[in-house]
């Protein structure tokens, strides 16, 4: 008797909740497509443009964020470390290397979703390119951890996920088309817990 | 309409799975609809937060919290500033002195938030931001008589009339946070009047 509602209604609640559900999943999982992968470190240069996909321009619209332009920079963020672990507040990691080319760069850790630290904050939460330490080759060593540590000290969330997010400012890299080449710094696990 | 039971039971479970399949089938549909349709009816977008902001034509400054508008700076380093613009009327011209800011940028997108242009401060000539942006008729009325004030200025074309333009300043330690602040409170965003002179 009732057979025919219920079969409406399950294939109108499949349908809408299925579509709104993945539609959510979908825009909450990435930015978009086109990124450019390198390690741990993950870059969407075309967002901004007219020749960003559907999806990035959902996004977008969605997380109304004031993106980077092409002449402006590019910001790689990292949630994994080089082992494809993710990264948490609880373990202590060593950032090494290079960046690519670029006048400037600013470096920060945030939980994902979460607000930038503030610049006022008494705890380097934030380094940047003019501030960092090198040694002699230019490149430079910086320890994340959420407790104290000698030369250049990136403080992280005590607890939890965290996020890095690397801006190069006027970089040659969202134009460039031999990505692949370039090297950005490597993420290594120091260790966990109070160890 | 009274069936036995027998041949009912199998036909319902083929019915349920068809019910199932239609429900899929029209989830992918959503889905794509939802996702194609949205930059069109987001009210949480760039453009419509700035425009929550106030009125046009001026650069409002944004802070390291959530306004009621929902946007913030992004980076502890960056100062940031925004403007909402509508060159239907007539060109707007931005304007910015450096007065040592180690880094500025400006980017200028339409209403859906696609590049339009953008520009640094190595890019621009002598360090300063002078820029005028106007629909490309404007842009031909213009060159014809390029008036004097805007002859070192950039000329920027775009197809939308409404965008909104955002200026950055990076104050890398703290004693340049004077200069970075200075810069973005001292750039305009103003409509650019000027008079078509008359020649014989």
């Amino acid at each position: 008797m009732f057979r025919v509602p219920i079969l409406i209604a399950i294939a109108l609640a499949i349908a809408f909740g299925g579509g709104i559900w993945s539609t959510l999943v979908a825009l909450d999982a990435t930015v978009g497509f086109g990124a450019i992968k390198l390690g741990p470190w993950e870059a969407f240069p075309e967002v901004q443009t007219a020749a960003a996909d559907p999806y990035a321009k959902s996004h977008r619209a969605n997380g109304g964020r004031l993106l980077y332009a092409s002449a402006e920079g590019l910001v790689f963020t990292a949630s994994v470390d080089d082992a494809g672990a993710r990264l948490s507040g609880n373990c202590t990691y060593r950032l090494t290397g290079h960046t690519p080319p670029a006048r400037l760069w600013t470096l920060f850790a945030a939980p994902p979703g979460g607000a930038p630290p503030s610049a006022q904050s008494d705890l380097p939460t934030a380094l940047n390119s003019r501030i960092v330490l090198r040694d002699e080759a230019g490149s430079f060593d910086i320890a994340l951890a959420a407790t104290a540590r000698p030369g250049n000290w990136l403080a992280v969330p005590a607890n939890g996920a965290f996020r890095l997010t690397l801006t190069l400012f006027d970089t040659p890299t969202a134009g460039s088309s031999g990505l692949i080449d370039l090297t950005m710094p490597r993420i290594e696990k120091t260790g966990c817990g109070n160890a | 309409m009274l069936r036995s039971g027998l041949g009912s039971r199998p036909r319902f479970a083929l019915q349920v799975i068809f019910a199932i399949v239609t429900g899929l089938v029209g989830a992918a549909l959503l889905h794509l609809i939802i996702v194609l349709l949205l930059p069109e009816f987001s009210e949480r977008d760039a453009y419509t937060r700035i425009l929550a902001k106030g009125e046009i034509h001026r650069f409002y400054r944004l802070g390291e919290k959530p306004d009621r508008t929902g946007l913030a700076k992004d980076d502890p380093f960056v100062e940031l500033a925004v403007c909402a613009f509508d060159v239907a009327d007539g060109p707007v011209r931005l304007t910015a002195a450096n007065s040592g800011v180690p880094f500025w940028s400006l980017a200028i997108y339409d209403q859906s938030s696609n590049e339009v242009f953008s520009i640094n401060d190595r890019t621009s000539a002598g360090g300063g931001l002078d820029l005028v942006i106007a629909t490309p008729v404007q842009l031909t009325t213009l060159r014809k008589s390029l008036p004097q004030a805007i002859s070192q200025s950039i000329l920027v074309e775009t197809r939308q009339a409404d965008g909104y333009a955002v200026l950055r300043s990076l104050a890398p330690q703290k004693s340049f946070a004077d200069i970075a602040s200075q810069f973005l409170d001292k750039a305009t965003c103003t409509p650019f009047e000027w008079r078509t002179r008359s020649r014989f």
